[in-house]
C-alpha cells in the first residue's frame, strides 16, 4: 500500500484525536515541506469522510476539510516542486506544498481525491516508484532504479557468470590453465637461486664435471619454464577470447531484443542516447571485465600468496622488511586515487563538451555559415580544447607523482633487501642466490599488488555497466507471448471506446471518458488544438499504452486479450514524419510483408502515386533511400511510407498528419492515394488542415481531452460549434495568405 | 587571430555609428498592450486566489507570476499570466513598481520558484558517478543526489552555482565565495 505510509507516534496520535472511530484511512502520505517556502513534514490524511493536513514538526497545526464541501483537487506544477490545491464550497482552498521529489505520488493523491468527490470508489496505482533505497536509505539515482552502493555484487556477478556458462569446460580449462601459468611463473626466481648457491658459487667445492651437469638441468629446466609460461599464454589468451566474446554476444543480443520488445512507455522516460550507451559503453565495460580483469584476479591472487609464501620459507626476517613498504603504498595509492578520479571525471566531461561541440557544429554547418559565426565557433571550440588540454595536463601530473612514489616506495623495500639481505650474506646467513631470487620475487610481488588497486575499480565500474544492462533485460516487455490472449487473424474493424481515459504521467490524465464507437469501414477525422489528445488516442488503438480507466474493444473484444501480434499486424500507421531504414525502396515498402512478390511492390507503388518517381530515380526499387530516408524529399517518403501501409493491407489505418507540410501539388497526389488506401479499412486520421477531412465519415472534436463534438463535416458546420470556428479561422487565415486555396470551404 | 571585416566593435554606443547592417533595426510588437505599471493591482481574494486590476480597466483571477529569464534576470522581466496562461503585461524590473506591488510579486515568485539557497554544506560523497549531498539551506536542512554532475551542475556566473538533482529540484549556492571553507571544500572536491 504506496498510499497509507507509516505515521510517527505523536501525528499518529494527533491523527486518531480527530478521526472517529470507525472511519477508515483511505491515504495517509507526507509531503516534504511545512509551508510554501520550508522544508519540512505534513501529513496528508485521507478517509471518506474528511481531509486532513497535519503539520509534523512539533507545532502539530491541523487543517481539515470536511469531503462534502470539497469541490475539487489540483495538483499544480512549480519550477523544482509542486503545489496540492483543494477548492471548498463556502470556504478557502487548502494548500499543500512539496518538494518536484514528490510530484508523480501527489498527481496521484489529487486524482484520487476528485474520485472520492465524484462519489467514484477510490482507486490508486498499486505502487509507486520507489525514491529510496528500501535496503539502505540511500536516495536512487533513478526512480525505481538500482542503488549502486546496494547492487548485489555477488548477485550481478553470478548472473555475469551464468553468461559463461554454457562454455563451462573452455571456462574451467581456462582457470586450469591460468592458475598453472601463475604457479610455474613462481620457479624461475627458485631456479636462479639453484644456480647461484649451487654452481656458480664459489665456497662450494665445484664437483669435478657434476657442475656443469647440474647447471645444465638447471637452465634447461628454466628453457622449459619458459616454453611453458609461453605456451599457457597462449592458451589462455585463446581460451579467454574464445569464452569472453561468446559471453559478451549473447549479453548483447538479449539487451538487443529485450529493447525491441519493450512498451513505448519504456522509452518515453529515456533517452536515446543513454539507452545507446547502455548498448555500447556498458557492454564494452563488462566485454573488459570478463575477458581481461576476471582471470587476472584468480592469477594474481595465486601469485601473491605464492610470492608471500616462498619468501617466508627463504628467509622471514627478509620477508618481513620486504613488506614493509606494502602500507604505505596501499595508502599512498587510496589518497591519490580520489584525486586521479576527480580528474578524470571531469576530463570526460570535458571531452563529452568537446565532441559534442563539434558534433553539433558540423550538424549545423549550414546555419552557422548563414549566419557568420564561423569565426565564433571556432573560438568555442578553442576553449573547450584548452579547457580538455589543461585537465589532461593535471591528470597526467598527478598520475605522475603517484606513479613516482609508489616506484620509489618499490625500490625502497629492494634497498632494504640489499643491505639487509647484504649483512645476512656478509655473515654467511644468506646465500646469495637466495638474496637474488628474493630481489626477484620482490619485483615480481608489487605488479599484482598495484593491479589489485586499479582492478577495484574497474570492477565497480563493470557492474555497473552490468546491472544497467541487466535492468533492461529484466524489464517487463510488452505481453506479445501471452498465451491467455484470443486470436485475431482478420478483425472486421469495429472499434468501441468506453468511458476511457488515460495520462501518460499519473494525474496528469489526457484523455477522459471518451465514449464513441467506430462501424466498420468507416473513417473517422480527430480535430482539435495540438495537444488536446488525438495522438494519444490512436496510440491506444495500436495498443503503444493501456488505458488508465475504462475499455477500448475491438470487434467486441477487449483489446487486452487480443493477441497483440495479430493486432499490430492489422494496424497500418503513416505518419506526419515517415521513418524509413536505411535499405532500398523495394525492401521499405516490403517491411510489413517480407514474402510480398515485386509485383505486388509495384502495385503498392502505384496505387501510392510513389512509381513514377521511384522509376525515375537511377536505380529506381533498387535505390538506398539513405538513413532515416534522407535522400529522398519529404514528399516521396511519405508516398513510400503510404505504398508500405498498403502492402501491409492493414483492417485499421491510421494517418496521423499524414499530409501536413507538403505543398499542394504534392499534397494532392497523396490524398489521392490515401483514398485507395483507406477503401473498406477503419480509418482514424488527424490533420490540421481541416478540408482534408472532407471524406471522413464523420468528425470528432477533441477539447480538454474528452469528445466536444461529433457529427459529418456538414453537421458539424450546421451547428456553428467549436469545428465551425476551427474552419473559419482557418479559413481566415488562408485568405490572409491572398493566395485562393483550391480548399476554401464549401459554399453553405 | 585578427579579427573579422566587421565594423570596428569598439565603437561607444550612441556614438554616430555608421549606418548600416551593424545597427539593429526596431522590432514592432503590438501584443500585449502596453499597460501602465502604477494602474496594477495585484492582490489575494480570497487568500487564496490572486487576482490582478488594472484600475478602470480590467481585472483578472488566477494570475501567476513568472519570471522570463530566472536564471540570468531573477529580479527583472517578471511576466503576469492569466488563468488561459497568455500574457497580461510583463514587469520590466522588480525596482520599477512601488513596495506594495513589489511585495505580493516577491511572495509569489517565491512560491512558485521552489530553488533553495544553500547556506552549508555538511557531507557530500561521491560514489559509482553519483554524488550524494547533505546540505543546510534557507528552507532548512535537505539531502539530495545529484547524477551526471556535468550536467546537472551549472555556473550562472563565477560564484554562483546552480544544482539540479535527479528528481528535479533546484539548489543554489548564491555566491561560493561566501560559504564556510569546509562547504568550499566539498563544493570544490564534486566540480
Amino acid at each position: 500500500m504506496p498510499f497509507v505510509e507509516a505515521l510517527p507516534a505523536e501525528v499518529s496520535q494527533r491523527v486518531a484525536e480527530l478521526v472517529p472511530a470507525g472511519e477508515d484511512i483511505l491515504v495517509q502520505v507526507a509531503a516534504d515541506m511545512a509551508g510554501p517556502t520550508r522544508f519540512g513534514t505534513t501529513w496528508l490524511v485521507l478517509t471518506g469522510q474528511r481531509l486532513l493536513l497535519v503539520g509534523a514538526d512539533g507545532d502539530g497545526s491541523v487543517v481539515q476539510a470536511p469531503l462534502e464541501r470539497i469541490s475539487q483537487a489540483r495538483a499544480e506544477v512549480l519550477v523544482g516542486g509542486g503545489r496540492l490545491e483543494i477548492e471548498q464550497r463556502g470556504a478557502g482552498a487548502v494548500q499543500l506544498y512539496y518538494s518536484a521529489s514528490l510530484v508523480p505520488k501527489f498527481g496521484e493523491v489529487a486524482e484520487g481525491i476528485n474520485q472520492l468527490v465524484r462519489g467514484e470508489p477510490l482507486s490508486l496505482p498499486a505502487e509507486l516508484e520507489l525514491s529510496r533505497c528500501p535496503r539502505c536509505g540511500r536516495i536512487l539515482p533513478e526512480k525505481g532504479g538500482i542503488c549502486p552502493a546496494c547492487a548485489r555484487r555477488a548477485d550481478t556477478l553470478k548472473r555475469l557468470l551464468s553468461y559463461v556458462w554454457p562454455y563451462r569446460m573452455r571456462a574451467l580449462l581456462l582457470l586450469a590453465v591460468t592458475l598453472g601459468a601463475a604457479l610455474v611463473g613462481l620457479v624461475p626466481p627458485y631456479l636462479l637461486k639453484t644456480i647461484i648457491d649451487r654452481v656458480l658459487s664459489p665456497r662450494v667445492a665445484a664437483p669435478a664435471g657434476g657442475g656443469f651437469g647440474l647447471l645444465a638441468l638447471l637452465v634447461g629446466g628454466m628453457l622449459g619454464v619458459n616454453v611453458l609460461t609461453w605456451a599457457a599464454e597462449v592458451l589462455r589468451r585463446w581460451l579467454n577470447t574464445w569464452v569472453g566474446f561468446r559471453a559478451v554476444e549473447e549479453l548483447r543480443l538479449r539487451l538487443f531484443s529485450s529493447l525491441q520488445f519493450l512498451p513505448l512507455r519504456f522509452y518515453d522516460r529515456r533517452k536515446v542516447g543513454a539507452l545507446i550507451s547502455r548498448m555500447t559503453n556498458d557492454s564494452d565495460l563488462v566485454e573488459i571485465f570478463l575477458l581481461f580483469d576476471l582471470p587476472f584476479v584468480f592469477s594474481n591472487s595465486l601469485m601473491i600468496c605464492g610470492i608471500v609464501g616462498l619468501m617466508f620459507y627463504m628467509n622471514v626476517q627478509l620477508a618481513l622488511l620486504v613488506l614493509v613498504p606494502v602500507p604505505p603504498i596501499v595508502i599512498g595509492s587510496t589518497l591519490i586515487w580520489g584525486r586521479l578520479q576527480g580528474y578524470w571525471r571531469r576530463w570526460s566531461a570535458r571531452w563529452s563538451r568537446l565532441s559534442s561541440h563539434l558534433n553539433e557544429s558540423i550538424t549545423g554547418i549550414r546555419v552557422i555559415k548563414a549566419f557568420a559565426q564561423e569565426e565564433r565557433e571556432s573560438g568555442r571550440f578553442e576553449r573547450r580544447n584548452r579547457a580538455v588540454r589543461d585537465v589532461s595536463v593535471s591528470a597526467e601530473r598527478s598520475w605522475l607523482v603517484f606513479f613516482m612514489v609508489t616506484n620509489f616506495f618499490m625500490s625502497f623495500g629492494s634497498f632494504l633487501v640489499w643491505y639487509f639481505g647484504g649483512r645476512q650474506l656478509v655473515h654467511g646467513r644468506l646465500g646469495l642466490g637466495e638474496l637474488m631470487a628474493f630481489n626477484y620475487y620482490l619485483m615480481m610481488l608489487y605488479r599484482p599488488l598495484k593491479w589489485f588497486g586499479d582492478f577495484y575499480s574497474f570492477m565497480v565500474r563493470a557492474f555497473a555497466g552490468a546491472e544497467r544492462i541487466f535492468e533492461v533485460i529484466d524489464a517487463r516487455p510488452e505481453p506479445f507471448a501471452d498465451p491467455a490472449a484470443r486470436p485475431a487473424p482478420r478483425l472486421a474493424g469495429h472499434v468501441r471506446f468506453r468511458n476511457l481515459s488515460f495520462g501518460y504521467d499519473p494525474g496528469k490524465m489526457v484523455l477522459r471518458d471518451i465514449d464513441l464507437e467506430v462501424q466498420p469501414g468507416e473513417m473517422i477525422g480527430l480535430v482539435g488544438r495540438s495537444g488536446v489528445g488525438k495522438s494519444t488516442l490512436v496510440s491506444l488503438v495500436c495498443r503503444f499504452y493501456d488505458a488508465g480507466r475504462g475499455t477500448l474493444e475491438l470487434d467486441g473484444q477487449d483489446i487486452r486479450t487480443i493477441r497483440l501480434e495479430d493486432l499490430r499486424r492489422q494496424i497500418g500507421l503513416v505518419a506526419q514524419q515517415s521513418f524509413l531504414f536505411n535499405d532500398t525502396i523495394a525492401a521499405n515498402i516490403r517491411y510489413g510483408r517480407p514474402d510480398a512478390s515485386f509485383d505486388d511492390v509495384l502495385r503498392a507503388a502505384r496505387a501510392a502515386n510513389a512509381h513514377e518517381f521511384i522509376v525515375q530515380k537511377p536505380d529506381g526499387y533498387d535505390m538506398v533511400v539513405g538513413e532515416g530516408g534522407s535522400k529522398l524529399s519529404a514528399g516521396e517518403k511519405q508516398r513510400i511510407a503510404i505504398a508500405r501501409a498498403i502492402l501491409h493491407d492493414p483492417r485499421i489505418l491510421i494517418l496521423d498528419e499524414a499530409t501536413s507540410s507538403l505543398d499542394t501539388a504534392t499534397e494532392r497526389r497523396i490524398q489521392e492515394a490515401i483514398r485507395r488506401l483507406v477503401q473498406g479499412r477503419t480509418t482514424f486520421a488527424i490533420a490540421h488542415r481541416l478540408s482534408t477531412l472532407r471524406s471522413a465519415s464523420r468528425l470528432v472534436v477533441l477539447e480538454g481531452g474528452r469528445i466536444a463534438e461529433v457529427g459529418t463535416h456538414a453537421e458539424l458546420l450546421a451547428r456553428r460549434g467549436i469545428f465551425y470556428h476551427l474552419v473559419r479561422t482557418q479559413r481566415m487565415t488562408t485568405a490572409a495568405l491572398a493566395e485562393p486555396q483550391p480548399e476554401a470551404m464549401p459554399a453553405s | 587571430m585578427s579579427a573579422s571585416a566587421a565594423p570596428a566593435p569598439a565603437e561607444a554606443p550612441g556614438a554616430a555609428a555608421p549606418a548600416g547592417a551593424s545597427r539593429l533595426a526596431p522590432i514592432t510588437v503590438t501584443h500585449p498592450e502596453k499597460v501602465d505599471l502604477g494602474a496594477i493591482r495585484l492582490f489575494r481574494a480570497p487568500p487564496w486566489v490572486l487576482r490582478l486590476t488594472i484600475e478602470g480597466d480590467r481585472s483578472y483571477t488566477r494570475v501567476k507570476v513568472v519570471r522570463a529569464a530566472p536564471l540570468s534576470y531573477p529580479r527583472r522581466y517578471i511576466s503576469l499570466l492569466d488563468a488561459r496562461d497568455e500574457e497580461i503585461c510583463m514587469i520590466e524590473d522588480l525596482a520599477q513598481v512601488g513596495p506594495e506591488l513589489r511585495a505580493v510579486l516577491c511572495e509569489e515568485l517565491d512560491r512558485r520558484y521552489l530553488t533553495a539557497a544553500i547556506e552549508r554544506v555538511i557531507a557530500v560523497r561521491n560514489e559509482f558517478g553519483t554524488s550524494y549531498w547533505e546540505v543546510e539551506t534557507n528552507r532548512g536542512r535537505r539531502e539530495f543526489v545529484i547524477q551526471n554532475v556535468a550536467e546537472n551542475a551549472r555556473w550562472l556566473g563565477d560564484q554562483r552555482l546552480l544544482l539540479i538533482d535527479v528528481d528535479g529540484n533546484r539548489f543554489e549556492v548564491p555566491d561560493t565565495g561566501r560559504l564556510d571553507r569546509r562547504s568550499l571544500a566539498f563544493v570544490e572536491q564534486v566540480l
